[in-house]
């Protein structure tokens, strides 16, 4: 069940009526229950019984952990649940990736093998449930987290709706606390979150879908060689697009948990306003990169143990965050470059750090545009479905194509263009404060007129009901 | 009772606004404008109509049974075919599967490949469209209801069901003309020089009911009236190829589309023959074409070469508007469709000549198959 559609439009007035109806905590959290294994439920079936499996393994192995005496049984109880988890990631979204880079491996060494096409169907979501159930057994084995004793609230928060399948990544440790006392109904909270739900919403259909998918999908999809201007507008495109639609779909996400009294982290803060890239991964999917510094990175030595091995212990995260996010060297070469790019900026904050000059208006501004550019071609190889496509691309943006093809409408390269210099001013503005500032510091008729205007865009786009871009992931 | 305990105390902060009046003034604002927005559709001309969507699509192939008369094509057989004449000639409700824009090529290797259809396919082609290449446009089309088909979840079921209720009712839901982005599409800012960009779509000219049957609205089918104007302007730019690619050699793109168009051909026959050998049938149309248009489409896909050559190969029923006086007596008032009234009386001159192409099930098995179409089937049955 999409956000932009009809059919939760319903649903979700159906489990808020039902929600705030019912008096006993047990019986909201049990129709909130069943109402996430509908929503998840709808896109196929028998997935929802996998995504319980998972749950539930991982709420036994939560409380062995928790039991056990010893700290060689506790490894070995997180190592079962760290291996069940990845190994079904590993297969359902790895499993040909894998067979075709052993098949690779195999013709280089001279041995012709034909793997068996496994032909799977990737469950909806997997990469973020499974993310929201492992940090549960995590943290009870760091011992920051006690096991829950209920199966229900730990179900619940793995499979909450708002949050289900394409994140932010909720940890149960932020969820479970949440499940222990029921929110007092609070007029602010809820409208508050139908505002949300309404940026998110704006964000997704009119300013990713609308304005910019167009231009995107015709440039990556391109089969030649491009002008240096639809290369770019292609590319700006594409990076406010996967912007707007994740974005929107964190904000619709934080939106509807607040209309039923649940707290989600920001997963975004302004992220093409920021000023170097250990500035830009405080900002985009927040809930990922603190998942893996806090599972990954810390725990590989972070940089406890010198400069050499915190550049390769970066390397090693962003390597698995780009593998994460597809099964595609494409995706690893965007991870490699922004491990890259975090080292060079770790060696360059160390030598100019004490420089005043290095603190002026003037520069940050363009450390900043610099920082956007460098993520504008890491988006190239996210985007592109092979090399030869993604190789075009960086080309034509150099200029070395002086003979490709103009292929978009000088319509939409306008539109393109005034979007992105809209983001990026914007970002760049509110770098430093919140939404929430944002909107109580707003002249109350700038307020509805902006709310009313976005109500109004959405209404226009008529709802063409596209996938989320992280659905995929 | 629960024990878990963490260090999360997290509380989303809410920023200090009166949200009650805020929340009604926007409500009451939006209300305003949808309801503005709706009346100047209404004296722009719209009228409440369904949207040919995807899901209208799988709708109508999920109602697709074995035995039954599946209509496939372009827009003319949306436009001109009536069901219900169709329905009274021919005993049974045809399911309408044509798309607009597109080549039904896919749909009728689809079909083929459902084991379980052994019905009767009126096959609209308009040979431009239907040998266009793998990835062009009108191939896109049908792949993407195809693909909207395959995947059909609940969700989008439920999704249909209730877009179906607001577009009986609300004249600015119009995904062709009055989404955000059509009318963006409008603005008049000239491309560059050399852009090779499409040709622009037509504008709403039609209203489609629940059985996906399209009829033209009145205004477009008086000569000279500026929406007729409109709609005929589009037919020439989007009946003309694009440019080659300039980045594949001229003599290696001409091979390909030449290897493209053969195995077109031979597909279609292997298809076919295998409607035929589980005992159905495929009837070829060719629907009525007039104008600089009919022109145009010789042009692009000359009827000796096309055409005759389908019918030869698969050695299928045809009925060509301009092989029979009584067809052939229309005009299409913006080239390619019929108008409403027209496409009923054509429909009833169509009837005979489908009640003849239409055989009853028990001679089809003693069909034989044309040497083409009998190799392609035993290809088929090798693979």
């Amino acid at each position: 069940m999409l956000f932009n559609s009809l059919t939760f439009v319903l649903f979700f007035v159906l489990v808020l009526t039902g929600y705030w109806t019912l008096r006993s905590w047990e019986a909201r959290k049990n129709l909130l229950l069943v109402a996430s294994y509908v929503f998840y439920g709808t896109w196929n079936p028998p997935f929802a019984l996998l995504l319980f499996g998972t749950t539930a393994l991982d709420f036994y192995l939560g409380a062995r952990i928790a039991r056990s005496g010893t700290s060689g049984a506790r490894r070995g109880w997180l190592v079962a649940s760290l291996a069940s988890n990845l190994s079904m990631l590993g297969f359902f979204k790895y499993g040909n990736f894998l067979l075709e880079n052993f098949k690779w491996l195999l013709a280089q060494a001279g041995i012709n093998y034909q793997p068996p096409q496994l032909d799977l169907f990737l469950p909806i979501g997997i990469s973020f449930y499974t993310f929201h159930s492992l940090s549960y057994t995590l943290d009870v084995y760091r011992g920051t987290t006690q096991p829950t004793r209920s199966l229900r609230d730990f179900t619940l928060a793995v499979s909450f709706f708002p949050q289900l399948v394409a994140g932010p990544i909720v940890r149960a440790a932020d969820f479970l606390p949440q499940a222990a006392q029921p929110p007092k109904p609070e007029a602010g909270r809820f409208i508050w979150g139908l505002l949300l739900m309404t940026l998110g919403l704006f964000e997704k259909t009119v300013l990713a879908d609308t304005m910019l998918a167009s231009s995107a999908e015709k440039v990556f999809g391109y089969g030649g060689p491009l002008a240096s201007l639809d290369a770019w507008a292609g590319v700006l495109a594409f990076s406010g697009q996967i912007f707007f639609d994740f974005a929107g779909y964190s904000t619709c996400a934080i939106g509807a948990a607040l209309c039923l009294g649940f707290h989600l982290r920001d997963n975004f803060r302004f992220p093409y306003g920021a000023i170097g890239f250990s500035d830009f991964w405080r900002r985009w999917h927040i809930s990922l990169s603190t998942f893996l510094r806090d599972y990954l990175y810390i725990p590989l030595g972070g940089n406890r143990a010198g400069a050499v091995r915190a550049a390769i212990n970066l390397m090693i995260v962003m390597f698995i965050g780009g593998l994460w996010h597809g099964a595609a060297w494409t995706f690893v070469v965007w991870g490699v470059i922004h491990g890259v790019c975090l080292v060079v900026e770790k060696v360059l904050r160390a030598w100019f750090k004490p420089a005043a000059w290095t603190q002026t208006l003037g520069l940050q501004i363009l450390l900043g545009l610099g920082t956007y550019a460098v993520v504008c071609v890491a988006w190239v190889f996210f985007r592109a479905t092979d090399f030869p496509t993604a190789t075009r691309l960086v080309q034509a943006m150099a200029g070395a194509l002086p003979a490709g093809d103009a292929i978009l409408p000088t319509r939409e390269i306008l539109q393109v263009g005034l979007v992105t210099a809209g983001l990026l001013l914007a970002h760049g503005l509110l770098r430093n404060t919140t939404m929430e500032t944002v909107v109580a510091k707003m002249p109350r008729a700038l307020l509805v007129s902006v709310w009313t205007a976005m109500v109004g865009g959405i209404i226009l786009t008529q709802g063409n009901g596209n996938a989320f871009i992280y659905f995929q992931f | 009772m629960h024990s878990s305990t963490s260090n999360s105390d997290y509380v989303r902060p809410v920023p200090h606004v009166p949200w009650r009046g805020v929340l009604l003034a926007v409500a009451l604002l939006s209300t305003a404008a949808t309801l503005a927005w709706e009346l100047h559709a209404r004296a722009a001309g719209y009228r409440p109509t369904l949207n040919d969507t995807a899901d209208l699509w799988s709708e109508a192939r999920a109602s697709v049974r074995p035995d039954s008369l599946v209509l496939l094509g372009t827009s003319r057989m949306l436009f001109d075919i009536d069901l219900d004449v169709l329905e009274r000639g021919l005993g049974r409700r045809p399911t309408q599967l044509a798309l607009v824009g597109s080549s039904p090529f896919p749909i009728l290797a689809d079909l083929a490949a459902d084991e379980s259809f052994r019905g009767t396919v009126l096959l609209d082609i308009v040979p431009a469209m239907y040998l266009a290449p793998t990835g062009s446009p009108p191939v896109e089309a049908s792949e993407k209801a195809l693909r909207r088909y395959r995947s059909w979840n609940h969700a989008q079921r439920w999704s249909h069901h209730l877009a179906l209720q607001l577009e009986h009712h609300l004249a600015f839901l119009q995904q062709e003309d009055l989404t955000l982005g059509r009318l963006l599409e409008r603005l008049p800012v000239p491309d560059r020089a050399g852009a090779l960009v499409p040709p622009a779509m037509p504008p709403y000219f039609y209203s489609l009911d629940r059985d996906r049957r399209a009829r033209m609205v009145p205004e477009s089918a008086v000569i000279g009236s500026p929406l007729q104007q409109r709609v005929s302007s589009t037919w020439l730019p989007l009946f003309t190829p694009p440019p080659p690619p300039s980045f594949v050699p001229r003599a290696a793109f001409q091979q390909m589309m030449v290897e493209g168009l053969e195995a077109r051909f031979r597909e279609t026959a292997k298809h076919i023959a295998r409607i035929r050998a589980r005992g159905g049938q495929v009837v070829f149309l060719r629907l009525p074409v007039t104008g600089p248009l009919a022109e145009r489409e010789e042009q692009l896909a000359p009827r000796a070469a096309t055409w005759e050559r389908l019918v030869r190969e698969n050695g299928v029923p045809a009925i060509h508007f301009a092989d029979h006086a009584e067809l052939r007596a229309f005009d299409c008032p913006e080239w390619s469709h019929l108008s409403a009234e027209d496409s009923v009386e054509f429909s009833r001159r169509l009837v005979p000549h489908l009640q003849a192409a239409v055989r009853p099930s028990e001679l089809r098995e003693r069909t034989t198959l044309p040497a083409v179409a009998a190799s392609a089937l035993d290809r088929s049955r090798g693979e």
